[in-house]
């Protein structure tokens, strides 16, 4: 049943990505919820909080509240706290129950802009996605509300879209010839982010980064590629061609994708990718292919010879295939915090390739 | 008086039982408490079984894997066809949940199913999912977990009938008068004086947070007299007292002498000679020793260290040690006498706010703070802390003397406190 998980946990959530990926935006970002989604977030998918602090709440949301669609606490709830803590923007993330009894984000975001003067805006959750969704939610939403065009560009500027702890572990993204204008949303800032317009190019080194990307495509004109930069330049896995193997790299498609290109310029060996969260469209080759839960994973690897992924896709591998550990944060949390490498520098944690 | 809107306020100011006004909530990153799949696997060789969406799923499937428990926990992913499809709910449940156990390499004695809130809200037909599971899974026992967060704020939480679920498969056995147990708690009983009495007794002690197989787990059922000392476990205690027609005693943690001796007076048991007198001096000596060693320092307390936070602070403030801050958001029924008591005689001392939305941005002090609990610690910024939660199976004097050293020494010995507090369930193996 494709439903069920036996070995493997579920990825990070898409309330939990939204609110990683608008951690360091200089926001408030409040999940309508009892405590569940917070206690989730806080503990297991975000490593941030020792370091930097970010206004991330919960509404504590009742049953009655939730029964009658009781808003009002809500609504007063989010003015006091913003009067409180000045953030530079309010974010309202949803999650089952308010899905359910269809609460309308939409119009509470505008009640509380002429309540509190402040930028408000919802993104699109529930709690029944996976944390790239949230991300690519998040990043789009807050796209559309806080960019503006811009005066200038910046000549070679370039904004790096898609980047959050639950992927990456450094930014330290070496472009020569590129200034980098903003990073969404990893060791940055509110003054940065709302920058990203006036860049000239944007890089999506995820698939949570692609949907902004486009907006700002559409919108600002700023053309995007998607895959991790190697050799200091940008670089569209994409262009790389792969053929079908029994190599596997399993994981999110941007980032594998980048990885099976670097492997196959490097070495002439193919991987193939099985991406396994929930945002491919148009990300993946003809080689490549989508798996969605255990079952099918299990399944998708039982021929492979040779495996990249995280370590605890190794309870499902078959044990005479090769293994190469490569922890993400949003699948092993942090059993393997440790060991996550820069995924960066390939040469790292594929050594032998 | 009315309830503060701030993160802090004096406790002579403050308004019983609830100090603060509710809001937007903040989560500290501090998780030495138990969750209900902590609970769940207290009972040896039971299988978990949650069903959820992936954000709620997240939790708790982390949980058991960091513990290093994932072959004793399965899932099952809602969606949402199983919110739009009329019956689609209890098809899910029942198949995932026979999925599941099919799955296994050994169908297990017990597995605890936990629904969540949206079965609630669903109207989900409850009933009909274990009467199906049942059917399918004669040998199994189920136990009807939930995880249902929303209906906490009211009533009882999800770990209250969780216990209240658990201690429910406990079977009526023949009572021996000679057996007494321990339930309720999560930590099992350690420098305790009950234990203590228990064991000059001679009688056998049982323990719900100590039992090795599922046998001795279910032969609690022929205890006679139970001990409850955890205010969570109080309602599964109650429960099991009532269905089996046995006692109990309910004697949190407490820090006030006369409380300690009448709970012990009246449990009936054998008391050695001396035993409340020699009790007190051992405390009040090992309190001397304290007041020397720490001198006036402030010390800071949460309300995760100890089942009565507020009995603990009028303990340590009466004694002269210098007590500034109780991390609470509320006061539990039971401690109201204390809290008129500290209002009245330590107006000044401060009562913070645990989830206020101000404590993202807690202002911590260049001073150096002795904190008890957790919580306490990493708001106080301090490595000086006493590492317990739930009161550690501490209790009477000999408890009260262990805590005073565990005092002790958290001011002689500084911890590692960003290595321990982000870490779940005190007391459980933890991976990371």
């Amino acid at each position: 049943m494709k439903k069920t998980y036996r070995i493997l946990p579920v990825y990070t959530g898409d309330v939990s990505g939204a609110a990683s990926a608008l951690y360091e935006f200089g926001g408030m970002t409040v999940i309508h919820d009892p405590s569940g989604c917070n206690s989730t977030y806080n503990t297991h998918d975000e490593t941030r909080w020792f370091d930097k602090e970010s206004l991330i709440y919960i509404s504590g949301l009742n049953d009655i509240d939730a029964i009658t669609g009781n808003d009002d606490k809500f609504i007063s709830d989010i003015c006091a706290a913003a009067k409180r803590m000045k953030p530079r923007f309010i974010a309202l993330a949803n999650s089952p129950l308010p899905y359910l009894n269809g609460t309308d984000f939409k119009g509470i975001c505008r009640v509380l802009e002429e309540k509190t003067g402040l930028p408000c805006f919802y993104v699109n959750t529930n709690a029944m996605h996976d944390y790239s969704k949230g991300q690519s939610e998040a990043f789009l939403s807050f796209a559309k509300k806080m960019l503006q065009s811009p005066e200038k560009k910046i000549p070679n500027g370039v904004n790096i879209i898609g980047m959050t702890p639950l992927d990456f572990t450094s930014t330290k993204i070496e472009l020569s010839g590129y200034e980098t204008v903003s990073n969404w949303g990893l060791n940055t800032s509110y003054d940065e982010a709302v920058r990203a317009a006036e860049a000239e190019l944007n890089i999506a080194v995820s698939s949570s980064g692609i949907a902004s990307c486009k907006y700002m495509e559409e919108e600002y004109g700023i053309p995007y590629i998607k895959g991790l930069p190697w050799n200091g330049r940008p670089f569209d896995y994409m262009d790389v061609e792969r053929k079908p193997s029994a190599n596997y790299i399993v994981g999110e498609p941007v980032i594998s994708g980048s990885i099976a290109a670097y492997i196959k310029i490097k070495t002439g060996i193919d991987y193939n990718v099985i991406a396994t969260t929930e945002i491919t469209d148009g990300l993946l080759l003809d080689c490549d292919r989508k798996c969605h839960g255990e079952e099918e994973l299990e399944e998708a690897l039982k021929d492979a010879d040779n495996i990249i992924a995280d370590p605890m896709v190794k309870l499902i591998s078959p044990p005479n295939a090769n293994f190469i550990e490569l922890p993400h944060f949003a699948l092993s949390g942090r059993l393997y915090l440790k060991k996550i490498p820069d995924l960066l520098k390939p040469g790292l944690y594929c050594p032998g390739i | 008086m009315p309830t503060s809107s701030d993160e802090r306020v004096r406790i002579g100011d403050a308004e019983f039982p609830k100090p603060f006004v509710n809001g937007l909530e903040f989560n500290a990153p501090v998780h030495g408490t138990w969750n209900i799949v902590h609970i769940g696997f207290r009972i040896p060789e039971a299988h978990q079984i949650y069903i959820c969406a992936d954000n709620c799923l997240r939790g708790v499937v982390m949980t058991a894997a960091e513990m290093g428990e994932l072959g004793r926990f399965s899932s099952v992913v809602l969606e949402e066809d199983d919110m739009t499809h009329s019956g689609r709910i209890e098809e899910t449940t029942i198949e995932g949940v026979t999925d599941c156990i099919r799955k296994l390499p050994k169908i297990p004695p017990v597995v605890i199913v936990f629904p969540v809130c949206v079965h609630r809200f669903m109207g989900c037909d409850i009933g009909y999912i274990y009467k199906e599971l049942e059917k399918r899974f004669p040998d199994v026992i189920f136990i009807r977990g939930f995880m249902d967060p929303v209906m906490q704020k009211r009533g009882t939480t999800p770990d209250q009938r969780l216990r209240k679920a658990m201690s429910d498969i406990i079977p009526k056995l023949p009572a021996k008068e000679d057996t007494v147990a321990f339930a309720g708690s999560d930590m099992p009983a350690s420098e305790n004086d009950f234990k203590k009495i228990l064991e000059l007794n001679g009688l056998t002690i049982k323990d719900t947070a100590d039992c090795r197989t599922l046998e001795e787990y279910l032969s609690i059922g022929e205890s006679s007299l139970f001990i409850c000392q955890y205010p969570a476990g109080l309602m599964a205690v109650r429960a099991i007292t009532q269905r089996l027609d046995r006692k109990y005693i309910y004697c949190p943690l407490s820090f006030d002498f006369d409380t300690v001796e009448e709970e012990i007076r009246q449990s009936g048991l054998s008391v050695p000679d001396r035993f409340f007198e020699d009790g007190k001096d051992a405390c009040m000596a090992e309190l001397k020793k304290l007041k020397d060693l720490i001198g006036d320092m402030p010390v800071a307390v949460d309300y995760t260290a100890v089942p009565k936070p507020l009995s603990l602070a009028r303990f340590l403030a009466d004694n002269g040690i210098n007590v500034k801050t109780v991390y609470l958001d509320s006061v539990d029924g039971s401690e109201k006498a204390d809290f008129e008591y500290l209002q009245n005689n330590f107006p000044e001392l401060i009562l913070h706010s645990t989830m206020h939305v101000s404590d993202r941005r807690p202002v911590r002090s260049e001073e150096k703070v002795l904190s008890i609990g957790q919580k306490a610690a990493w708001f106080e910024g301090t490595g000086n802390f006493v590492n317990i939660i739930e009161g550690g199976g501490l209790y009477g004097f000999s408890g009260i003397c262990e805590f005073i050293r565990l005092m002790e020494d958290a001011f002689n010995n500084s911890k590692d406190m960003r290595d321990i507090v982000p870490r779940k369930g005190l007391g459980c193996r933890s991976c990371i």
